[in-house]
């Protein structure tokens, strides 16, 4: 599909039209950093954001949910179906792949319905990142930096105008009736390819081999004695996974009333890496050290979810980089386990020869 | 059935958790439907004997507080430390670490003989305590939902996490990016991370999680330009006790 122009001064209109018929939200400044929050006009939007605390995840598996509401032993799901729609802006490709992923968790096998009433009522409006975003950010490693589909609108910023790819009826119909909207000539295809061929080399690649080699690398990892060192610094703080995108841990919990017989049952996100998380009836934890917690959390993001979805769960955006107060990254984690790896292979090929 | 007798108790402290506790009575007048107050100095002159659930604020200071102590254990059916002085000793532990004569006479002058004191502990270092509502002074909603599940027959359950979890899902500005310290990665949530959401790192009020890793959180705070000694006073305000205790199990461990 061919995509369409939009002048950057057609943007307020946009945003004014939009906010009648939906819930907008989007990357706004917070005390000198960015969060995804409600959006009421185009002044408050930030589409040229670095990062966000939290990623748009939030919208699709909120922090805190109510699942159900009972009354003795009568329980009645709670879906969220009278909510107006909710229009995503400004979502970075990074996140789009991680939102790509929980789509697959949360609607494969049993559906969560939950979920699913959510993803149904958002709409994603992606942007192409044009620079790296932040010193932690790897997206070129992981193959993130772009993104073909999942999203139901993408932006690319051409200086006056934005290039808008559309990628889903939904979509579509978010620039219904706008007229500043036109096709795009032939010149603007240049002007996007010129724009694309000069971002790619912006963005570094940072680790020293290539991801696709990251499951079979933990695979030979397990024991690796970088992760004692990890749970050395590591603090237990659960910080890192509650930037993930992809972290999708939960736990539910029931809350009453005064009657303490009627109340609500609620689900909110938990963290492998909190002491607590793995401990089982009879006070059993069977993921009891830090660095057991470590490696579960990168075995997760390296391997554990492409084996089972097909996709890895790491999307490269940095954030729990930026978020350790020890200074535990993703891109130093794998490209040390690396090099270990690359020293023990040479030292036993000096032994053969 | 008929509601449970409930009542409030306090050593050493600021009482500021039982006025946190009038205010919530205030808020949730409902907890007046389904529990029966009958002593509660702070609220009341009626001194109903017969209670069931005990709410002890304070730590306990003085040799003098043990008998009274004990007598509120053998009359209740559950004992429930009421804020970080009841729950970890509080900032009344700071003096633990000094010389005890010394502290009698900074405090009291030359009156220091007619006070008997010791190290402030937590009440559980002297009667068995069944549950704890942390925090300098106590949340009120924590407080409400604690009252319920008591009501429901439930052990209380507080968070075990650290409060960075609940700080983030805030998207706070992390107090160390703001260029202070903050205990946030040992400290018990709970409290909504109500000293960073207002700017301040946490003091740690509510106590430890389990298995803190306190050496790291040291090396942090050197490395944001906190000196050996100041570290000491960080991780010493609301944790002096869990701190000593620490110190012994590891010397223990070491024999």
């Amino acid at each position: 599909m061919g995509f369409k122009i939009m002048p950057k001064a057609a943007l307020p209109a946009w945003i004014d039209r939009l906010c009648a018929d939906y819930r907008v939200v989007g990357p706004k400044p917070l005390h000198g950093q960015y969060i995804f929050g409600d959006i009421h006009s185009a002044e408050e939007l930030a589409l040229d954001y670095t990062t966000t605390v939290l990623p748009p995840k939030k919208y699709l598996l909120p922090p805190r949910e109510e699942l159900l509401r009972f009354e003795g032993s009568n329980a009645e799901p709670v879906i969220e179906e009278d909510a107006p729609p909710t229009v995503v802006l400004g979502v970075h490709t990074c996140d789009l792949h991680a939102i790509h992923l929980l789509d697959r968790v949360f609607e494969q096998g049993y559906a969560d319905q939950h979920y699913r009433a959510h993803r149904e009522n958002v709409v994603l409006v992606s942007i192409e990142c044009l620079k790296p975003c932040s010193e932690h950010s790897f997206c070129k490693d992981m193959g993130t930096l772009s993104a073909d589909e999942g999203f139901d609108l993408h932006l690319t910023d051409l200086g006056d105008d934005y290039a808008v790819d559309i990628g889903s009826e939904k979509g579509e119909a978010l620039l219904e009736g706008l007229d500043a909207v036109r096709d795009a000539t032939p010149e603007d295809y240049e002007r996007v390819n010129h724009v694309m061929a000069e971002k790619w080399p912006r963005f570094p690649y940072r680790l020293e081999f290539d991801v696709t080699e990251l499951p079979s690398l933990l695979a030979v990892s397990y024991h690796s004695e970088h992760w004692d060192e990890l749970g050395e610094r590591c603090l237990s703080c659960g910080m890192c996974t509650k930037v993930c995108p992809t972290c999708y841990c939960f736990n539910v919990v029931d809350e009453v009333d005064f009657t303490l017989s009627a109340g609500k049952r609620i689900r909110h996100w938990d963290s492998c890496q909190i002491d607590e998380f793995a401990v089982v009836a009879g006070g059993h934890n069977f993921r009891p050290t830090r660095a057991a917690r470590q490696r579960h959390r990168f075995f997760r993001k390296g391997k554990y979810q492409w084996e089972a979805y097909g996709l890895l769960g790491c999307v490269g955006c940095g954030r729990c980089a930026q978020a350790c107060l020890v200074h535990i990254t993703p891109v130093d984690t794998f490209n040390e386990l690396y090099r270990r790896r690359v020293l023990y292979t040479a030292r036993r090929q000096e032994v053969h020869t | 059935m008929s509601k449970p007798r409930v009542a409030f108790f306090e050593f050493t402290s600021c009482e500021g958790c039982q006025l946190t506790v009038i205010d919530s009575l205030q808020t949730h007048i409902e907890l007046l439907d389904v529990i029966e107050i009958v002593q509660f100095r702070e609220a009341m002159s009626e001194k109903g004997e017969d209670y069931q659930i005990a709410f002890i604020e304070g730590s306990c200071s003085r040799p003098g507080d043990e008998p009274k102590l004990r007598e509120i254990r053998e009359q209740a059916d559950l004992v429930i430390a009421l804020g970080a002085c009841a729950h970890l000793g509080g900032i009344n532990t700071i003096r633990n670490w000094q010389d005890q004569e010394d502290v009698r006479r900074y405090v009291y002058g030359d009156k220091a003989d007619w006070y008997e004191t010791y190290p402030a502990r937590p009440i559980s270092a002297v009667i068995p305590v069944d549950a704890v509502i942390p925090g300098c002074p106590i949340d009120r909603h924590e407080f409400v939902t604690i009252v319920k599940q008591l009501l429901q027959g439930r052990m209380p359950r507080i968070p075990d996490y650290p409060l960075c979890i609940e700080c983030k899902l805030k998207e706070n500005v992390c107090v160390y990016l703001r260029g202070k310290v903050c205990l946030g990665p040992i400290t018990r949530a709970g409290c909504d991370a109500i000293c960073p959401t207002y700017g301040d790192g946490c003091e740690g009020c509510r106590g430890l999680i389990s298995n803190p890793n306190i050496e790291s959180l040291k090396t942090v705070l050197e490395e944001h330009g906190l000196s050996m000694e100041e570290v000491r006073a960080k991780m010493t305000m609301f944790l002096s006790y869990q701190m000593m205790e620490l110190e012994r199990e590891a010397a223990g461990n070491g024999d």
